[in-house]
């Protein structure tokens, strides 16, 4: 662990951190690499976190956080009482202590001096505002995916983390996940197993009964001038902003945003066109689609062409839940975060995998089975596939290696797996799905769709 | 050998076979209903533990931290619970279950059905532990009464059945390590 420079130094850390961050801006700006690899506020060894926002993601990542040690929970932030209460006491009965309690996140940020990092769980819509100004009160950052509802506030967000040089770790967990790197790593680009890649499959289909509105006790919802001062025009947007294009981008990019950045990384590449088409087909009052279907293309240095295609169905769970696919000529890796849902496929007239099996870089779960010749006309049908599996699991909450990744860099003992420009990259080109799907058009995607600095914005 | 005499000898030839069938019958009742008490309470001490090891690739463990878990069964004091988690927040919640009364219970069944494993088992003051094994699934049903679990009602009421069964038959009760009672 790095020292604290608060504690060796009359300089504070932070006062350190600011008049070095401003004179160095000019090379920090553009070279990311060099943020990624350098703790520049590297915190004690116990680091002070806050929460703004703590509804149901919140519990998610704190039931992940509470098994990292050396975390001390200092204050929490909500504009729902009830919420608020709940994160309070979930730290109290965890820890025995008593995190301080704001409903303002300016106010908490103005008022908790000492505070390492922040980690924010609000809607989308305050993504921006919340990850900016923690970011220029000299706060480490932990943002939840979506970066933002908006492409502008989400390079908002790349620029305030690189200016202030601090760290901002985006939460597109899998980018943390053994099996994920390994996958990708290992079996993807090292061994090849998948041959040539040249279709990529991903979707998130879910049943209509988990895609029902959120309703709570009235007397526990914010007052409505609380609400209004918040952004939320009423109850029902406070509590189910994921349907409003003001306030979110909608199921492509609720849940879409985590697979389709699963194609980007595990390519190394963005692509360059996207057509798109959606519709309110059973939840018909929504502003956003609740069914999506889009294709991807990429010009890869790899593989060459690859299509992508993914669909966020809300009206169905069936079709195998929810994966990424990578379609090779010699094999299949369809991964998700759930082993249920991961198979991976030889092709009957690819190398055989014995030597990896052998070496325990796969499990065989199957030998191909014969072909069904009642039903089928022989002539016609490819030969089984054989079945495997990955050598191992997480036996960890999903959401762990990602904060662990993230409270180590802030120890100067890693990099950040997906820090705010590397998010960016994977999810400029989901802004593009519902514009592309609004207005039936394909749509050629270039730098300036695509980049930091690029001027196109995309409507919600 | 006249008539009288006969019937005689059959009478008490069917009496001692009667008697036989109802020792056997009361050891079998004693049999089920001490070892069915006294696992279910072991039981109350059982948990999981779940291990996991590092996965070895080409023999050496490899560096993104996947790993092989399994679960096993494991008995001890750590894990005692006599009242599972989620049905004892859900009689916490009926207003006819006093919390302290829940408390002093959930520490007390599995220990007490244990005890009266045992004794059933084992002969010990046969009628006053069948009886105390009656009143313990009696308390039982009171519970799944509050929780509307009827199919758990009758498989209760069974065991009533079988422990009113053996105090009827409790005359013939042999293989006993203490018969006053």
């Amino acid at each position: 662990m790095e020292e604290n420079p608060e504690k060796s130094n009359p300089i504070s850390r932070r006062r350190f951190l600011r008049n070095g961050a401003l004179a160095g801006a000019g090379l920090v700006f553009g070279a990311p690499s060099i943020l990624g690899s350098t703790a520049r506020n590297a915190p004690s060894d116990e680091i002070k976190v806050a929460f703004i926002g703590c509804g149901a993601q919140q519990q998610v990542l704190f039931s992940a956080m509470r098994n990292i040690p050396g975390i001390h929970y200092q204050a929490v932030c909500d504009i729902m009482p009830d919420r608020l209460g709940g994160a309070f006491g979930r730290i109290r009965a965890t820890f025995g202590y008593n995190p301080n309690r704001y409903v303002d996140a300016e106010e908490m940020l103005s008022s908790e001096t000492d505070l390492d990092a922040v980690i924010v769980a609000t809607p989308d819509f305050w993504h921006a505002r919340h990850t900016n100004w923690s970011l220029e009160a000299g706060r480490h950052v932990f943002c939840e995916k979506m970066m933002a509802h908006t492409i502008e506030d989400a390079r908002s967000m790349v620029r305030t983390a690189e200016s202030t040089g601090l760290f901002c770790q985006i939460n597109h967990q899998r980018r943390s996940n053994p099996r994920y790197r390994y996958t990708r790593d290992q079996l993807i680009q090292n061994h090849r197993i998948c041959g040539d890649i040249q279709n990529l499959n991903g979707q998130w289909n879910r049943s209509i009964g988990a895609s029902q509105d959120i309703d709570v006790n009235p007397r526990i919802i914010p007052d409505q001038e609380t609400l209004r001062t918040y952004g939320f025009a009423d109850a029902h947007q406070f509590l189910n902003w994921r349907w409003y294009r003001d306030l979110s981008g909608g199921p492509i990019s609720d849940l879409g945003a985590h697979q389709i950045d699963i194609f980007n990384w595990f390519l190394d590449d963005v692509p360059t066109s996207v057509v798109a088409s959606g519709g309110r087909n059973y939840f018909r009052n929504r502003e956003h689609y609740d069914n999506v279907m889009a294709i991807f293309e990429y010009d890869t240095p790899l593989h060459g062409p690859v299509r992508a295609f993914y669909q966020v169905l809300t009206g169905t769970s069936a079709g195998g839940g929810y994966y990424e696919a990578f379609m090779g000529t010699e094999g299949t890796v369809q991964i998700s975060e759930q082993r249920q849902f991961t198979n991976i496929y030889r092709e009957s007239g690819a190398p055989s995998w014995n030597s990896l099996v052998r070496r325990n870089l796969l499990r065989m779960v199957a030998a191909s089975a014969p072909a069904d010749t009642g039903d089928s006309v022989a002539s016609y049908e490819s030969p089984p596939l054989e079945k495997y599996d990955l050598p191992g699991v997480l036996a960890k909450p999903v959401h762990q290696p990602h904060l662990e990744n993230f409270f180590d860099t802030l120890r100067g003992r890693a990099t950040l797996n997906c820090d705010a420009r590397t998010a960016f990259e994977s999810e400029a080109p989901i802004f593009w799905v519902n514009p592309s799907a609004g207005k039936r058009e394909y749509i050629q995607l270039s730098a300036e769709h695509l980049s930091v600095d690029g001027g196109l914005t995309a409507e919600t | 050998m006249t008539d009288t005499e006969t019937s005689s000898q059959q009478v008490h030839g069917d009496g001692a076979a009667s008697c036989l069938g109802s020792i056997l019958a009361l050891l079998l009742l004693r049999l089920w209903l001490g070892i069915r008490s006294l696992q279910e309470g072991v039981e109350k001490f059982a948990g999981m533990k779940a291990t996991e090891e590092a996965v070895e690739i080409d023999g050496e463990v490899n560096e993104y931290g996947l790993v092989d878990t399994a679960t096993e069964k494991v008995y001890g004091l750590s894990h005692f619970q006599s009242v599972p988690e989620g049905m004892y927040d859900r009689l916490l919640a009926e207003p006819l279950m006093p919390a302290f009364g829940l408390a002093i219970y959930d520490k007390l069944l599995g220990p007490l059905l244990i005890i009266l494993g045992l004794t059933v088992l084992l002969g010990i003051a046969l009628r006053f532990s069948l009886f105390a094994m009656g009143l313990v699934y009696t308390s039982l049903t009171f519970g799944l009464i509050l929780l509307g679990q009827d199919a758990g009602i009758a498989w209760l009421g069974i065991h009533i059945l079988l422990i009113v069964a053996a105090l009827l038959h409790v005359r013939h009760n042999r293989f006993s390590v203490m018969k006053s009672f």
